[in-house]
């Protein structure tokens, strides 16, 4: 693979959900879950996708692996193009991408054995089958920590950071180019999430894997990431290297999200300048004219309700969508 | 990649005390039903008039009829004996042909939705508002009566149950992630239903199951008795029990001994259906 080729390409993206009308709801509103946002991620690059709940993450996500369809824009894995490709040829381009999910006690079938549901990928794609089979199950769990004679083992039998190593080294099965991990180490305890993450990132040395990692949890995305992506009601706000991300916020939605990760030191807590939003996510169905973001902003003037900013670059690389920031 | 089998050796031998007395009440009508002509004493279908409704112990030239007799003289031990084999195999079979096609059906309209689903529901809804007795009795004048017809008609008025099971619960499984990360790792929609999906179902399918037996049983006993099932003279639990219904207060016996047999495998295959659905979940198997 060549360093200029991105694993990931999306262009002007949008999903929207709903609109359609039933036989008795008559027409209902359209949500814009996603709103023309644009993303390259490059070969063994880790860029966060960092937003609150409801803000698109997720749909995003679905639609990257294709288990969701966009309303139009652009999405080429490996420079090939998903959207609107054959049933054949949508299969051959998705093997490269694979998906961890953030609940590992409901991402595993509790029927299969580890073994089998590590397999599953390899036999449905016709990669290996018998012995061969065997061997690359147990080469998987060992590259992710657990045992070869793990493979006859059910779910149920493993804790929450186990379960999670099972599902990771199934997501690698196929040897993907991009893992999307949606929120991974979210559910686990916080002693074993450091240990995933860790885990992450030497199988990204190894294989060259690319990561897109969607989370809201500043902390994890600050130990992990190269780049930082900030989504609000369905488009990017701010887009940044890690350190220039972290050092010079520039997006008030960004500040408000980073002055509400809890610092370690008390001392440095209690002087901390908390800048707390107003008012509550507003519906994707319903979204606020000009900056979406002008509803709870702080520094919103009258520009802001009329006219959207777009993503902009500014001096120390980093893209703000914002009229003052 | 399975290895459930040695396993199932040990946890055999933790079987509790009740699964273990049920299995025998139904491993001996099971056997019953197999060497019926060789255990009865004798011939179900021989008339002797002369023993008409006589109670249990009752002694004729040297035959002991231990379980008294019917209207017609015959020996109630060996009909009681003989109608095993058929309300076992009809109830069998007809819980079979129901859950093949109520469960495939419920299966694929919960996972593909759209208009299959709504097809598939709606005649689920047109089948469980029709009383079942007045369906299979349709049926069976027009197709005839017959032990093929009778398994027929009882399986396939008797799907929609397991159909509205298996579609609920294949709507729930079907959004959990792991169902999600089969179709990344490129399964279709007959390796996800088979692997996944029907595994996870299983349970409450069995439940279904175990309780439509013992109603089979009794559905089978219902249509004998209107003579659309089993024909005369050929013996099951419900014939024999139609006809006694008659003499219920001269010879409670024709009734009682086909009767309790009924209450024991339907009460046993129900126990033993509740003890199976935990077997099949790995949760609940030891560490």
């Amino acid at each position: 693979m060549n360093g200029t080729k991105n694993v990931l390409e999306i262009r002007d993206v949008a999903v929207h959900f709903g609109g359609r009308s039933g036989l008795l709801s008559g027409t209902g509103p359209v949500v814009k879950a996603v709103n023309g946002v644009d993303l390259r991620i490059g070969h063994a690059e880790t860029v966060a996708l960092v937003g609150e709940s409801g803000c698109g993450k997720s749909t995003l996500s679905n639609t990257i692996v294709g288990l969701q369809a966009p309303a139009s824009g652009s999405v080429r894995i490996n420079g090939e193009e998903v959207v609107g490709a054959g049933k054949k040829k949508l299969n051959d381009i998705r093997r490269k991408v694979q998906m961890i999910f953030q609940d590992p006690a409901l991402s595993l079938d509790p029927r299969s054995t580890v073994g089998a549901t590590i397999a599953e990928p390899m036999i449905v794609r016709g990669v290996a089958s018998g012995k061969e089979l065997k061997a690359r199950v147990a080469t998987l769990l060992q590259q992710v920590g657990l045992r070869a004679e793990h493979a006859d083992r059910y779910p149920h039998q493993f804790s929450g950071g186990q379960r999670q190593r099972i599902v990771i080294a199934r997501a690698l099965a196929l040897e993907p180019d991009l893992v999307i991990c949606d929120e991974p180490v979210s559910a686990l305890d916080v002693s074993v999430r450091a240990q995933i993450l860790n885990l992450l990132v030497a199988l990204q040395k190894r294989t060259g894997v690319s990561y897109l990692f969607v989370s809201h949890d500043l902390g994890v995305v600050r130990h992990i990431c190269d780049r930082v992506v900030v989504m609000y009601l369905g488009r990017f706000v701010e887009m940044a290297d890690r350190d220039t991300f972290f050092a010079n916020p520039k997006h008030p939605y960004t500040k408000a999200l980073m002055s509400a990760v809890p610092e370690a030191d008390p001392v440095v807590q209690r002087s901390k300048e908390r800048l707390i939003l107003s008012g509550e996510l507003p519906s994707p169905a319903n979204i606020p004219s000009g900056c979406a973001f002008h509803t709870r902003c702080p520094l919103a003037t009258e520009i802001c309700s009329r006219e959207r900013p777009e993503l902009t670059p500014r001096a120390d690389g980093a893209r703000v969508a914002c009229h003052h920031a | 990649m399975h290895t459930a089998l040695p396993a199932l050796g040990v946890r055999l031998r933790r079987v509790p005390l009740s699964v273990a007395f049920v299995s025998i009440i139904f491993l001996m009508v099971v056997l019953l039903a197999i060497f019926a002509p060789w255990i009865a004493p004798a011939d179900p279908n021989k008339q002797t008039l002369l023993a008409r409704l006589k109670p249990p112990g009752f002694e004729l030239r040297g035959v002991t009829y231990w379980l008294g007799t019917d209207d017609l003289g015959r020996d109630l031990l060996s009909r009681t004996i003989h109608g095993a084999g058929v309300s076992l195999s009809v109830a069998v079979l007809s819980v079979v042909v129901s859950t093949l096609v109520g469960v495939t059906l419920g299966m694929v309209a919960g996972w593909f939705r759209g208009k299959i689903e709504i097809i598939v529901m709606r005649l689920v809804d047109i089948m469980m508002s029709i009383p079942a007795i007045l369906l299979a009795v349709l049926t069976v004048a027009v197709l005839g009566p017959g032990f093929l017809n009778l398994v027929l008609v009882l399986g396939l008025t008797r799907w929609p149950r397991y159909t509205r099971v298996a579609y609920a619960q294949t709507l729930q499984i079907s959004n959990l992630p792991f169902i999600k990360a089969s179709e990344l790792a490129g399964a279709g929609a007959a390796r996800i239903l088979f692997h996944h999906v029907l595994p996870n179902i299983a349970g409450p399918i069995l439940i279904v199951a175990t309780a439509e037996f013992g109603l089979m049983i009794l559905m089978e006993a219902g249509l004998s008795f209107l003579g659309l099932g089993i024909q005369p003279p050929a013996a099951s639990w419900g014939s024999i029990m139609s006809v006694g219904r008659q003499y219920l207060e001269r010879a409670w016996w024709i009734v009682a001994f086909p009767g309790t047999c009924l209450f024991l495998l339907v009460f046993s295959v129900n126990v033993l259906g509740d003890w199976l659905r935990d077997q099949f979940d790995p949760r609940s198997r030891s560490r």
